[in-house]
């Protein structure tokens, strides 16, 4: 991993349009790992067999297992949520992976991204909360069991996006990080370290994907039960 | 480093179309995959379930059917020896008794012969006698004194010499 790249570390591009600022690599490559994801779920759902094989199992696998989570997480309404999870989950795979490859970043290593996911994730959350519950008790919910708890339970909403989104984007960028830190500080005839954090970092991308998917199902599965 | 900027807006925007595509694409003919095959499975189960019951009952019947047929085939042989134990006495009496009728008309028509040879055997040794005095005595005595002394002499004969041939 030379420094030659077309990145510097923690530093997005970025560019202009109609006067609004974005990184454009960030974007970039958020629409390869978009593109990654629909031409993976396309192939594997196209020719759906009985007995599945291949790709198809693959992806099978991730869904019923996600799908069981949910489930057991959310009860029967919870299906209404499910491509959401499961698109959450095979996007994050998808984006931390493709910072190991050589070139690219991840889209998950830019605070933009994680901060946005979280805020739908935590918008949908409140959404589905006021709906379920009811307004008043929406709002009453932030009083309980005491008034003076308000304080507390606004900072623990304000808390969970910005935890959740903090949590995968430190993962990933420090990630990134070593990687070119490593190609730096060890020689190349010397690939031991290099490959061994990449296993890790391929480990960390699941996980981290599956946290942030299991997190945001758990805050979903609250504002839907009736309790609390 | 965290640089927030329109970027945010923009990633929320392509999520949320990752989600309508993913869900047009992947989600819904997977979902429709999974419970066609749940069907099918189900389908299956049940089948074999019910084929098996079914094999149940046949088995069942067959086995019932044998042992009707064991039941017959025993009684038919029962039967079949029993009648032939019938006949096989019916025939013996009926031989024992075509036996006995044989041994008596033969015993009976044995003795009517004999009685007819002694009787007609008697005459001839009457007449022979008669015949013989006559032509011994050269002369002819009354015929019905002859027999009756000749028949006389034969009778006393019997009693003493042809002691075992009786008449």
């Amino acid at each position: 991993m030379e420094q030659g790249g077309a990145h510097e570390i923690g530093v997005h591009k970025a560019a202009e349009y109609f006067g609004l600022t974005f990184n454009i690599e960030t974007l970039y490559m958020t629409w390869i790992s978009m593109a990654i994801v629909i031409v993976f779920a396309f192939v594997a759902t196209r020719r759906l067999k009985m007995v599945p094989g291949g790709w198809q199992n693959f992806l099978e696998l991730i869904v019923t297992a996600l799908l069981d989570q949910i489930e057991s997480a959310m009860g029967p309404k919870g299906k209404k949520m499910a491509p959401l999870l499961i698109t959450l989950f095979l996007f994050l795979l998808v984006s931390n992976w493709l910072g190991l490859v050589p070139g690219f970043t991840s889209p998950t290593s830019d605070l933009n991204t994680t901060l946005g996911l979280a805020l739908l994730v935590i918008a949908l959350v409140h959404i589905t909360s006021i709906v379920n519950k009811g307004p008043g008790a929406y709002i009453k919910h932030y009083f309980q069991p005491y008034i003076p708890f308000v304080v507390i339970n606004l900072i623990e909403e304000a808390a969970k996006p910005i935890t959740l989104s903090f949590r995968l984007m430190g993962n990933i960028f420090a990630g990134e990080v070593l990687i070119v830190i490593l190609g730096k500080l060890v020689p190349m005839w010397i690939p031991i370290p290099n490959i061994v954090w990449l296993a890790f970092s391929v480990f960390v991308g699941v996980v981290q994907a599956f946290i942030f998917t299991m997190l945001s199902m758990s805050y979903l599965a609250g504002s839907m039960s009736d309790d609390h | 480093m965290v640089d927030l900027n329109w970027t945010l807006i923009a990633q929320i925007i392509n999520f949320v179309i990752l989600v309508a595509i993913l869900t047009w694409v992947g989600y819904k003919p997977l979902m429709k995959a999974l419970a066609d095959r749940q069907a099918h499975i189900a389908e299956s189960l049940e089948t074999a379930e019910r084929e098996k019951v079914a094999a149940e009952e046949l088995k069942l019947e067959y086995q019932q059917q044998l042992a009707q047929a064991r039941n017959q085939a025993q009684a038919i042989v029962e039967k079949a020896t029993k009648l032939a134990e019938q006949t096989k006495e019916e025939i013996l009496q009926e031989a024992r008794t075509e036996h006995a009728r044989l041994l008596k008309a033969a015993t009976e028509e044995i003795a009517r012969e004999r009685e007819l040879a002694l009787t007609a055997m008697r005459n001839e040794v009457v007449n022979l006698s008669i015949a013989a005095a006559g032509k011994v005595l050269g002369q002819q005595l009354d015929e019905a004194a002859n027999a009756a002394l000749v028949s006389n002499f034969i009778n006393s004969l019997d009693e003493q010499k042809l002691g075992d041939l009786k008449c």
